[in-house]
């Protein structure tokens, strides 16, 4: 599939952090969702890639085309929301939606005033009265109605009851469903993304540590958890991280069936992102780990 | 360009109140101890600082790295501080000319004849242009440093203008220029050159800056 965004050894090197050569692409028609612990990388790359921080080295296409190369014609067709409202708490969304009208030429008042509508929010009350949620769905609809093609959120449910978080993911879904669309959303709620997404990249201390379809870490992952015996017998080869938990050790393994057939006597559980999320960053590594940088 | 003009006289109208206000405390305070050129003079300046609350605003809702991923160029964004400016400033020397004329006219400051009239004209048009002057310098600063640290700054771009008149005033005297009154004129007669001039300055001076800025709020 042709990919809306495609990042290739995104770059960036500050003091205390470097990012290192992060790289995947979005393919049209899907979520993707960056995932890692906090300071991990992820607004950063989001940056990076919006060119609000200079790069060092690597490139960032949209449609095939550098962001400095069409700055005003690509910005029009990206929606971004970040963590919280962009305007001051004193303007309503009447005057949000004509602050945005001037801003890009394919702003559409019916769609702005349908969304409003559609999330119960007043067109003329000052956002400092809005909760964090209605500020949300503000920032959502301003991002959605100037038809963008892909939409980049920056920790956009994070805040928010699980209530709100539904109604706002269902939204998500809803712009997928043109094979046109798609959205890179970071966020540390893995459950999100659980939810939504079709691809997951993981970045943990500056460097992806994989980029895989999201049901391949679902149905093919496991965590082996087991006594030191049973740990000490597992080839390491098979693992990708572990931990030594209270009582017994946690094992995440690419292949879940495989490692069921060959260790038959140990509970092999199905691996959560949350799961995932953890053995990485709490566990330990795998010296003899086989290379599981794929990328989609 | 038209957004971000837009976002700021509706985040500023929100103080409007507060500096009408404050413009009719003006009244009382410096035209009986004054005069209504002064007046005029300062509601130019007292307005053109509204131009560090928009900055202000624009940092406390993280609006800069916004506008960064809409279809506003750098340029655009910091051009639109100027015309802000200018726009605040425009304001402030009118309603000057305005309450200071009601005003003057009460206290009895001003007579009602041509003369008069023209007179303050002038002098609000000079008004316009120190404000925008004094204004402008602030802008560099404010995309240097941010609104909060540059608050105090900001009390440079107004002391930095008068100081420079002051030397330069000085040097002339110095060497023996004397001001009559058509040098004056003359120099009256090219204050919006020297404000453009300047302004495009500090307008150059804030894009490059403002280009190699990392937009991270």
């Amino acid at each position: 599939m042709e990919p809306i965004l495609q990042v290739e050894n995104l770059t960036k090197q500050y003091t205390d952090f470097k990012l290192d050569h992060v790289s995947f692409n979005i393919p049209k028609g899907t979520i993707m969702g960056l995932i890692g612990e906090n300071g991990a990388g992820k607004s950063t790359t989001i940056n990076a890639i919006l060119d609000l921080i200079q790069k060092d080295d690597g490139t960032v296409t949209f449609w095939g085309q550098e962001l400095s190369s069409n700055p005003r014609q690509l910005k029009e067709n990206i929606g971004v929301v970040f963590d919280g409202i962009n305007f001051h708490e004193t303007l309503t969304p009447a005057k949000v939606g004509k602050i945005s009208a001037a801003a890009y030429k394919q702003w559409d008042f019916d769609t702005f005033n349908n969304f409003m509508r559609k999330f119960q929010l007043p067109m003329n009350k000052e956002i400092k009265t809005f909760s964090k949620g209605m500020k949300m769905k503000l920032s959502i609809a301003v991002a959605l109605s100037h038809y963008p093609k892909l939409l980049i959120l920056d920790e956009a449910t994070s805040g928010l009851d699980p209530i709100m978080r539904d109604d706002i993911l269902d939204i998500f879904l809803e712009f997928v469903q043109d094979e046109n669309h798609s959205i890179l959303m970071s966020s540390h709620i893995t459950t999100d993304l659980e939810k939504i997404a079709d691809y997951i990249t993981f970045i943990h201390q500056g460097e992806v540590l994989f980029s895989k379809p999201k049901d391949e870490l679902i149905y093919h992952y496991g965590i082996i958890r087991c006594g030191t015996s049973v740990f000490d017998s597992i080839d390491k080869s098979e693992v990708l991280a572990y931990r030594k938990c209270d009582y017994q050790w946690e094992v995440l393994v690419a292949e879940k069936d495989t490692a069921q057939r060959k260790y038959k006597n140990t509970v092999i559980d199905n691996a959560t992102i949350d799961d995932i999320l953890l053995l990485y960053v709490k566990g330990e590594q795998s010296d003899e780990k086989f290379d599981f940088k794929g990328s989609v | 360009m038209k957004s971000l003009i837009l976002k700021d006289l509706y985040n500023i109208s929100h103080n409007a109140k507060s500096m009408l206000f404050m413009l009719l405390v003006f009244v009382i305070v410096i035209i009986p101890m004054y005069s209504v050129e002064a007046y005029i003079i300062t509601s130019g300046i007292l307005c053109s600082m509204m131009v560090i609350t928009t900055f202000s605003f624009d940092e406390r809702s993280d609006w800069t790295k916004y506008a960064m991923v809409t279809p506003i160029s750098r340029k655009d964004l910091v051009a639109s501080k100027f015309v802000v400016l200018l726009i605040f400033s425009a304001f402030g020397v009118v309603s000057g000319l305005i309450l200071g004329f009601a005003g003057g006219l009460i206290t009895k400051k001003v007579v009602l004849d041509l003369t008069s009239i023209a007179s303050l004209l002038v002098i609000t048009v000079v008004g316009m242009m120190i404000a925008v002057i004094f204004g402008s310098i602030s802008i560099p600063l404010m995309f240097k440093f941010g609104a909060e640290k540059a608050r105090m700054l900001s009390l440079i771009s107004f002391l930095l203008p008068v100081a420079v008149c002051f030397v330069v005033y000085q040097v002339l005297v110095m060497f023996g220029v004397s001001f009559t009154d058509s040098s004056v004129f003359v120099l009256l007669c090219s204050s919006p050159m020297i404000a453009a001039i300047w302004n495009f300055v500090m307008y150059k001076i804030s894009y490059t800056i403002f280009s190699r800025k990392e937009v991270l709020h």
